[in-house]
């Protein structure tokens, strides 16, 4: 009974084959939003991380971009946003490699995160506190950055911030397998 | 390329030597990057033992009630708004009524349950800090977010045809929480960052208040969850203040510790599975079934055809065994705990996470237990049919060029299930056996990784190979795609396994060569590493679960002492003779047993086994001659009565054979096939009323049993319960092997023919390509 029901499903899946081209053509020329879209992290989990509502916009990757993802929680004190970007490369050991490179004066392994991962080192300049993570998932680099311009802001504090972006590090890492 | 095998086998004895491969100041780190700090307890001075429960003073339980209230109050307004919010986007691709299909969990209550509903594991380490420090590194907290699963259950998700809403089948017992919470969607409403890192949590388990059945794929009931109940018995959801647990810890384990907790079959809710139709868009097939191994097992007592017999045992008896504590555990007793590591066989999450205690402990586990017994038990020389045998009794000679066929018998001793249990398309079990010369040179070796880390594929392993309808190996356990499979070749609980090697004594030897046999198990085999980190991970740890080494003379061999863990005679033969029955090798199967009998003529079980091999063999007179001397040693053994009443029923006695199935079934109320047998008869006599009882009384020790489906679809039907009969009749049709099933495995096994004598019962491995050790003919 589920067998036919899902056959007939997929028939008229079939039927309706255009519609997700259409959609893609729509997409390539407007960002959507994140909460259908972003394959990394939903939006209520990207809100939980950054200590309220987000919205979210996910941007196909090209050739020469990666995909991303970029969580946005505005507020009159400041903006909160998570930024996620995913690229498939043929040299990853490399490209990561290269990405530690501008990952501050103390980066760290990050350990139990895809293949291999990174803590970069935090920043707090221009009245942003910031902090970024880079790792990968086999042949797939990604990059995580967590930004708050609030000023002193209690909810993503510089401690906060070590253990979310390692929670958002898992919750990406763990899509990308 | 002996070189590289020698390479692989260094590699690997000091991966295992130095605690697998990473360095323990690593080790460490991961262990902070995974494991919050231990909060500080609340005082608490334990009662007496014995001591009567506290009485509430009137406030107290004016407050209590007051709290109770409150937390229902909100515990409700959560769910409403939690449900407000997910309902509408919910993919309920199977119907409203079925919002978690295709697994089987269920829920209090008609809506999603509040993943925030679910006290955390850290409220929970303040009390139980021992519970919570194992719990971390175990399995079950690791169940979701580990690349092992997601690897698979992503591509489920990614599939075109089938998405998310399938993965409920896979998570329900992954990550139980998402799924009750309506986290499963294309356009999830459910924070998933709590829930995914905490997998299987202290309240998933705790908060199980009913098992719906023993169909696996999560068969329980999820209570919102309560830490605690009042006077009465009412569940008061949502956390509550440590000092009313501790005031009343015995409201508190009626809240979380259901007797049910303790039982094999709250186990068999995950641990036993099946695809579904509604997963798979085929039929019904067997995943995997830990809990109905165990109940076949000599472990369960409630299976009188068991080869040996033991105490009971449930699940929790080795993977829950009690340990002293090591941190403050409100819940230990006498200075115990239950382990909540759950120690199996999985070596690659603690080694990825970096869990160094969990892995050590896991290592010791898997060669604790006296689980495994390798008995290198006889040779065979080409040309000669004489079987030299038990070794280490028989005298015997060799000499150089000789052309030498090794017995190798492997026991599943005391594990109560298979082994390999569950996903054995993933894990890795194989025998390793080398030959080697004096000097350490190697003569012949059978079952080495080879330098890129995968098993070489003429080994001996207990592994199995699903496939699809193309006869393609389901290599990255697709279990949508099986349609069937090629071989298994695990060991059952109790059984034992024949692996014969042929190798050739060199000609030129000088000094007595050893032989080695040994179990090796890896978690996960390499080629699913490979699909999920790529070719670039580290090594993952390959442990040795037993292993027996043999030296040779060249020249005699006179008889020796036998080892310490050395099974005696009796039980070397009986094994040999169980592993022949399997591979179905009838009359040197009874040649075995028959040697059980010389050795031990009280043992009424040599006897049984030469009868039941006999009807096996349809040699029933000589048959009856044997189980009837088992029944003169002991009238009412179960087992031989069991068989009897199979020859009875073969000589037309029905009176006999129903006194003999009834008498087992009074014995063992819970033996499936005495159950099963006993149904038949009364069937065959036009006994409905008694026929029926029998087989629903099957169908409740295995709901899945096609003999108690079919006859019961008959006799509902004949009784004129036609709803019964067409349930009846479809589940028989669903969980029926496909006739055509067949013919995907030989499609494979046409294109592997490296593997394909694996699927052979009886085979030999020999190295027809070694120059030195190879012989001329029947290799593999």
């Amino acid at each position: 009974m589920a067998a036919s029901n899902s056959l007939r499903d997929w028939s008229a899946m079939r039927r309706l084959v255009w519609l997700p081209l259409l959609v893609g053509m729509f997409m390539a020329v407007r960002p959507a939003r994140a909460a259908n879209n972003c394959p990394w992290m939903s939006e209520t989990t990207a809100s939980s991380l950054l200590g309220g509502d987000a919205t979210g916009v996910y941007v196909a990757g090209t050739e020469r971009q990666p995909a991303s993802c970029t969580f946005t929680q505005a507020m009159s004190q400041g903006e909160r946003s998570l930024q996620i970007t995913v690229q498939v490369v043929g040299d990853p050991q490399a490209r990561l490699a290269q990405a530690e490179l501008t990952c501050g004066t103390e980066p760290a392994p990050m350990h139990a995160i895809g293949n291999e991962a990174i803590f970069c080192t935090g920043d707090e300049s221009q009245g942003q506190r910031s902090e970024r993570a880079v790792g990968r998932v086999r042949d797939q680099v990604f990059a995580i950055t967590f930004v708050t311009s609030v000023k002193d802001d209690s909810v993503l504090t510089r401690e906060a911030l070590k253990a979310r972006i390692y929670t958002a590090s898992e919750q990406v890492a763990g899509n990308l397998f | 390329m002996n070189r590289m095998k020698a390479k692989a086998s260094v590699w690997l004895v000091l991966l295992l030597a130095a605690g697998l491969g990473t360095k323990p100041g690593v080790w460490a780190q991961q262990q902070q990057q995974n494991a919050a700090p231990l909060p500080t307890p609340p005082a608490y001075t334990p009662p007496p033992a014995g001591a009567a429960p506290a009485e509430d003073t009137p406030a107290q339980r004016e407050a209590l009630a007051a709290m109770k209230a409150k937390n229902e109050e909100k515990v409700e307004a959560d769910r409403q708004a939690h449900n407000a919010k997910v309902t509408p986007a919910y993919n309920f691709h199977y119907g409203k009524k079925n919002p978690f299909l295709p697994g089987n969990v269920q829920v209090a209550g008609e809506q999603f349950l509040e993943p925030g509903a679910f006290p955390t594991a850290e409220y929970c380490a303040h009390c139980h800090q021992e519970a919570y420090t194992q719990w971390r590194q175990a399995l079950h907290s690791n169940a979701f977010r580990t690349p092992f699963y997601r690897t698979s259950v992503n591509i489920l998700i990614r599939d075109q045809t089938r998405g998310i809403s399938f993965a409920r089948h896979c998570d329900s017992c992954h990550n139980p929480i998402a799924v009750v919470g309506g986290g499963l969607t294309e356009d999830p409403k459910v924070d998933r960052s709590k829930i995914d890192s905490d997998g299987l949590t202290c309240m998933t388990c705790h908060s199980v208040v009913g098992i719906d059945s023993t169909n696996g794929n999560s068969s329980v009931k999820i209570g919102v969850p309560a830490v605690m109940v009042d006077e009465q018995g009412n569940r008061i959801p949502g956390e509550v203040p440590f000092q009313e647990i501790l005031r009343h810890p015995e409201r508190h384990s009626k809240a979380v510790m259901h007797d049910f907790l303790h039982t094999p079959e709250f186990c068999a809710a995950c641990h036993k599975a099946n695809l579904p139709a509604t997963l798979n868009d085929y039929k019904f097939i067997r995943a995997f079934t830990a809990y109905d191994e165990w109940q076949q097992s000599k472990f369960s007592q409630r299976n009188p055809l068991t080869f040996y017999t033991t105490s009971f045992k449930p699940c929790q008896g080795c993977h829950m065994q009690r340990n002293p504590v090591t941190h403050i555990d409100y819940g230990a007793k006498e200075g115990t705990f239950a382990s909540h590591r759950w120690l199996a066989g999985n070596t690659a999450v603690p080694f990825y996470y970096g869990y160094d205690e969990q892995l050590q402990k896991t290592i010791e586990f898997l060669r604790s237990g006296n689980y495994l017994n390798v008995d290198i038990f006889a040779l065979r020389k080409q040309g000669e049919d004489k079987m030299i045998a038990p070794l280490g009794r028989a005298s015997f000679s060799l000499a150089p060029s000789d052309v030498v066929e090794t017995y190798v018998v492997i026991q599943n001793k005391n594990i109560g299930h298979s082994l390999i249990p569950e996903v054995r398309d993933l894990y890795e079990a194989w025998t390793e056996f080398t030959v080697k010369d004096a000097a350490g040179n190697e003569i012949y070796h059978s079952g080495y990784l080879k330098p890129d880390g995968m098993l070489e594929p003429r080994a001996h392993s207990f592994t199995n190979r699903p496939v699809t309808d193309e006869g393609d190996f389901v290599d990255n356990h697709k279990v949508w795609t099986i349609h069937s499979v090629a071989y298994d070749n695990t060991v059952q609980a109790g059984r034992s396994v024949l692996v014969r090697y042929q190798f050739r004594i060199p000609a030129n030897i000088t000094g007595p060569i050893s032989v080695t046999a040994k179990v090796n198990y890896r978690h996960l085999r390499q080629s699913y590493l490979n699909n999920i980190f790529g070719k670039d991970h580290p090594a993952y740890p390959v442990v040795e679960i037993a292993s027996r080494t043999r030296v040779l003379n060249i020249g005699e061999n006179l008889p020796e002492a036998p080892d310490e863990a050395d099974n005696p005679d009796w039980m070397r033969w009986n094994n040999l003779g169980i592993a022949l029955l399997d591979q179905f090798q009838y009359a040197e199967s009874v040649a075995a047993f028959t040697e059980v009998i010389k050795l031990r003529h009280d043992y009424v079980d040599a006897y049984t086994n030469v009868g039941l091999t006999e009807i096996v063999w349809e040699k029933y007179d000589s048959a009856r001659t044997a189980i009837r001397r088992a029944l003169t040693l002991d009238p009412n053994n179960a087992r031989a009565l069991y068989y009897d009443g199979l020859l009875q029923r073969r000589a037309g006695n029905t009176e006999q054979e129903i006194s003999d199935f009834k008498r087992v079934v009074e014995m063992f109320p819970q033996s499936r096939d005495a159950r099963r047998e006993l149904g038949i008869t009364y069937y065959q006599q036009n006994d409905e009323h008694n026929a029926l009882e029998q087989f629903e009384a099957l169908q409740r020790i295995d709901p899945d049993d096609l003999t108690a489906h079919y006859n019961l679809s008959i006799l509902y039907r004949r009784m004129g319960r036609k709803d019964k009969a067409a349930d009846q009749q479809a589940m028989f049709i669903d969980k029926k092997v496909d006739p055509g099933a067949p013919t995907y495995s030989l499609n494979f096994l046409r294109v592997h023919p490296e593997i394909s004598t694996e699927s052979i019962p009886w085979h030999m491995h020999s190295d027809p390509a070694t120059s030195d050790g190879g012989v001329e003919h029947g290799g593999k």
